[in-house]
């Protein structure tokens, strides 16, 4: 039973990415992140982040100001920290989201095939043939702006590619031995899908929310730069990014390269992460580490 | 392998130079083709639209001025603004009472050539054409903002536009107050004295549209122009460009009177001269203004207003910056004739029932920073809606409620029931999605979180934003208004209750007391007795605070060197029709930008 532990995939995907050390530096700066997002939501750090001063609108960096000041002399450091909560909020909840409608589709199209398999080819078919940023902004449009609804909007918009991907999985594993095993033993369809295959393709999902982790993160940014997005006022990276792109004539870069400097950080930590877990996940390419 | 690869590599090379050179060559003869054209090139906003009767905003409204025409028009460069024949063949003959108006109107002038014509030839312009039109404006199917216009002060239109309303056909039944006795002649008989009547027919909401066009087009009439103005609509690539091009058949001749100092800038040098002077007009539509201005810095466009973000590098002690000076770049001010306001849904029972709600916003607010931050110091703080411009303006006149008091804010709100906020549902402010709008919405936002309100700032876009006002579904807002008209009766009717939307009183605000006074303002002649209504009408928008004023702001627009005869007013919306570019003097001056 030891041996059979020691070779479950969860554990050996653990162990290759603590060998792995541009991985593991990715995931302590990914950690480092989500403390400082959480830090934030709970008033530890920068509580003071909305606070105005309009003497000292426009402030460029000093060793007072890391980032200087914006327009209403609040520092641009803090509300780019803020910035951090609002961009893991919208990524763990638009892609939560957007897992959780990617699987249920996917395994129930996979699993029952026939019409149920057709009429959910034909959604993520016909949702597809749309492109995903004219989508995502005509669902902003029209539910509106606010944290709430970009969550829901990028979820509803970006589950197509995962859905197709566990419908297949499923397509494979319903007719393995052990799905016909837990059929003759009497199990419900209920019981086959989610305790006896979805195990078996969580790493897809796994890999595939980290993937989605990274988009819902850009679509925020790009949305709100799009006026789509979070609620104005609101200390996102997307607004900070589309206020700095006219505070440039003036000379104010800090705000711009706050936001950028944060967002570029994460993403290409996220992406490298990914890369290893999936390197690290992915049976095909489990041998290459 | 490497010199066949490096070959390939060089043909691809040569090619793709060759390709570029002919691009570049190309950019550079369009590039001097534009140079040498006798052209006028603006940065604007998106239109609406190009239906007189359709659209209301001022972006639009530039442009159907230079492409349909009115009975009268302001003179170009006289201050104060007075009113001129226009279409008009002189000013009217008003009966003893007021109540009748006669007006001629120029013979020989057509329309521009059009499909909906037979033979694809404009006819000439008659009378009939201005009742048409002015029946379209207040046809309540059509349900045009510029309707008020008319509203209770034409005989007989009440009774036409039930008609209407109950059928369709109607519409060609006569309305009593607009009466052609011959193609030449226009008799306005009004319900009640309506002093401001020759105004209102300088606006473009009166231009004559041809029924042939109205019933060839119907409501693609926003995107079709078949008017008398002095350029003709070329194309137009909606969101992109707009390109007029001159009406050779134009009446308008170049102004001989000019007000002090005109004619030392020689703006009295075309006088008598026909008009207009360039060949074509093309509004570039921007909405950013980034690229507004780097268009107008390199030439690319010839006047231009200075955006916030960009007035610390064009103006060094209320004159343009040396470097752009050295360019050729001009500056011209002018009084903007306009309000800034914050405004509230009167319709919501929140701030209905309950003025005291009304000045604790009004004392949060931080005027100053508002002018600082948005307007370059381009404004002064309002103490009522009635700008400095105008007759009736009282410069000893103080609202203390508008003082940016937080203090007494508090004590406002806690007489309001909402004693540090706590009680007050979160309040939405409705802004447009643009980043200075966002930014002052902030600013409301942080004004009001001093007192402990709690505000969520809705951004939509511009559209979105006029639909939400006409259909009444906002519950405080920041707008501006800008005058039709140099008279002060033109900011109170943003309060007069029968103008509510989608007229333009968007508060929806309702008072006797005050719609009485301003119907009794509207009987009266101009003169000291009229300015006593205005003053007792503006203490009681000042009392009941429906709108905060905020700030009156003062124009600042650039023009290169080329350009000669440009005199900014707000209220002049053809303005450009006047306008001279030198070609060969931009050619030079091209060359240091």
């Amino acid at each position: 039973m030891k041996g059979v532990k020691n070779n479950s995939i969860w554990l050996d995907a653990f162990f290759k990415l603590k060998k792995n050390k541009l991985a593991f530096t990715c995931l302590i700066i990914i950690i480092f992140y989500f403390a400082a997002g959480l830090l934030c939501a709970l008033g530890v750090l920068f509580p003071h982040y909305a606070l105005t001063n309009n003497d000292r609108s426009y402030l460029p960096p000093s060793p007072e100001d890391w980032f200087g000041t914006d327009i209403f002399g609040r520092d641009v450091l803090a509300r780019s920290f803020h910035g951090i909560k609002i961009s893991l909020t919208v990524g763990l909840a638009g892609t939560g989201l957007s897992v959780v409608i990617g699987s249920i589709f996917g395994a129930i199209a996979g699993y029952f095939g026939k019409v149920t398999d057709d009429l959910i080819v034909w959604l993520y078919t016909t949702l597809d043939t749309i492109p995903y940023i004219l989508l995502l902004a005509g669902m902003s449009f029209v539910l509106g702006g606010g944290l709430g609804t970009l969550c829901f909007a990028i979820g509803i918009t970006s589950w197509v590619n995962l859905c197709r991907l566990i419908r297949a999985e499923f397509m494979k594993h319903r007719e393995k031995e052990y799905v016909h095993a837990a059929t003759a033993i009497g199990s419900s369809h209920f019981r086959k899908i989610f305790v006896h295959i979805f195990p078996n393709v969580f790493h897809i999902i796994i890999i595939n929310f980290s993937l989605g982790f990274i988009g819902a993160i850009k679509s925020e940014v790009i949305l709100s730069y799009l006026g789509l997005g979070v609620e104005p006022g609101t200390p996102s990276w997307g607004l900070m990014i589309t206020d700095a792109r006219l505070e440039l004539s003036r000379g104010v870069w800090w705000g711009l390269a706050a936001a950028s400097a944060l967002m570029f950080i994460l993403v290409l930590a996220f992406n490298l992460f990914t890369d290893a877990l999936r390197e690290a996940l992915d049976p095909k390419l489990r041998g290459k580490l | 392998m490497k010199r066949v690869f490096c070959s390939s590599n060089l043909k691809v090379g040569f090619a793709g130079a060759f390709f570029l050179s002919i691009a570049l060559s190309l950019i550079s003869c369009t590039s001097k083709k534009n140079n040498l054209a006798n052209e006028l090139r603006i940065a604007s906003a998106n239109l609406k639209g190009l239906d007189p009767v359709a659209t209301g905003d001022e972006t639009s409204s530039n442009v159907i001025a230079l492409l349909y025409d009115t009975l009268f028009q302001y003179q170009y460069l006289k201050r104060p603004l007075t009113i001129e024949p226009n279409l008009a063949d002189g000013m009217p003959q008003v009966s003893k009472d007021g109540l009748v108006h006669t007006i001629k109107i120029k013979k020989g002038i057509f329309f521009s050539d059009d499909a909906s014509f037979s033979g694809g030839k404009g006819r000439e312009l008659v009378s009939q054409d201005f009742v048409y039109s002015w029946k379209r404006l207040c046809d309540p199917r059509l349900a045009s903002e510029g309707f008020w216009l008319f509203d209770g002060k034409v005989e007989g239109l009440d009774d036409w536009r039930k008609a209407v309303q109950k059928d369709g056909k109607n519409f060609d039944a006569p309305v009593p107050g607009f009466q052609t006795p011959d193609s030449s002649t226009i008799v306005i008989k009004l319900s009640r004295p309506f002093y401001q009547l020759h105004n209102i027919l300088a606006m473009v909401y009166t231009a004559p549209v041809p029924k042939e066009a109205v019933d060839k087009y119907g409501k693609e009439m926003v995107n079709h122009a078949v008017g008398t103005g002095p350029f003709r609509l070329e194309s137009w690539t909606r969101n992109s460009q707009i390109s007029l091009v001159k009406n050779p058949h134009y009446h308008g001749v170049y102004p001989s009177v000019g007000d002090t100092g005109d004619a030392e800038k020689g703006r009295l040098a075309m006088a008598g001269q026909k008009i207009p002077f360039v060949d074509r007009l093309i509004f570039y539509e921007i909405v950013e203004d980034q690229p507004i201005w780097l268009k107008f810095l390199k030439g690319d466009t010839d006047i231009t207003a200075i955006p916030k973000d960009n007035f610390d590098a064009a103006i060094k002690n209320k004159d343009v910056a040396p470097d752009l000076a050295a360019k050729g770049v001009k500056l011209d001010r002018a009084p903007g004739y306009d309000l800034t306001y914050t405004s509230f849904n009167m319709l919501d029972p929140l701030f209905k029932n309950n003025v005291n709600l009304r000045y604790a916003v009004a004392q949060a607010q931080d005027t100053k920073t508002t002018i600082e931050k948005f307007q370059n110091g381009r404004g002064i703080e309002a103490q009522s809606i009635i700008p400095p411009e105008l007759e009736s303006y009282d410069p000893n006149f103080k609202n203390a409620r508008l003082e940016f008091k937080v203090e007494k804010a508090k004590e406002y709100l806690a007489i309001a029931g909402y004693p540090g906020g706590k009680g007050l549902p979160e309040l939405e402010y409705m802004v447009t999605n643009s980043s200075t709008a966002r930014q002052g919405a902030e600013l409301f936002q942080t004004d009001l979180g001093r007192l402990g309100i709690k505000v969520k700032i809705s951004a939509v876009s511009w559209p979105q934003f006029l639909e939400r006002l006409r259909d009444r579904k906002f519950q405080v807002t920041g707008a501006a208004w800008v005058a039709d008209y140099p008279d002060a009766e033109n900011f109170l009717a943003l309060l007069y209750s029968k103008n509510a939307s989608p007229g333009p009183n968007n508060s929806n605000f309702s008072n006797p007391e005050f719609d009485k006074l301003f119907e009794q303002a509207a009987r009266t002649p101009p003169g000291p007795a009229r300015n006593a209504l205005y003053q007792k009408m503006r203490d009681i928008s000042a009392e009941q605070l429906p709108i905060i004023p905020s700030t009156h702001r003062e124009g600042y627009s650039l023009y290169h060197g080329w350009v000669t005869n440009y005199k900014a007013n707000s209220v002049i919306v053809d303005r450009f029709k006047y306008v001279q570019i030198d070609v060969p003097k931009r050619t030079q001056l091209k060359e240091k930008l």
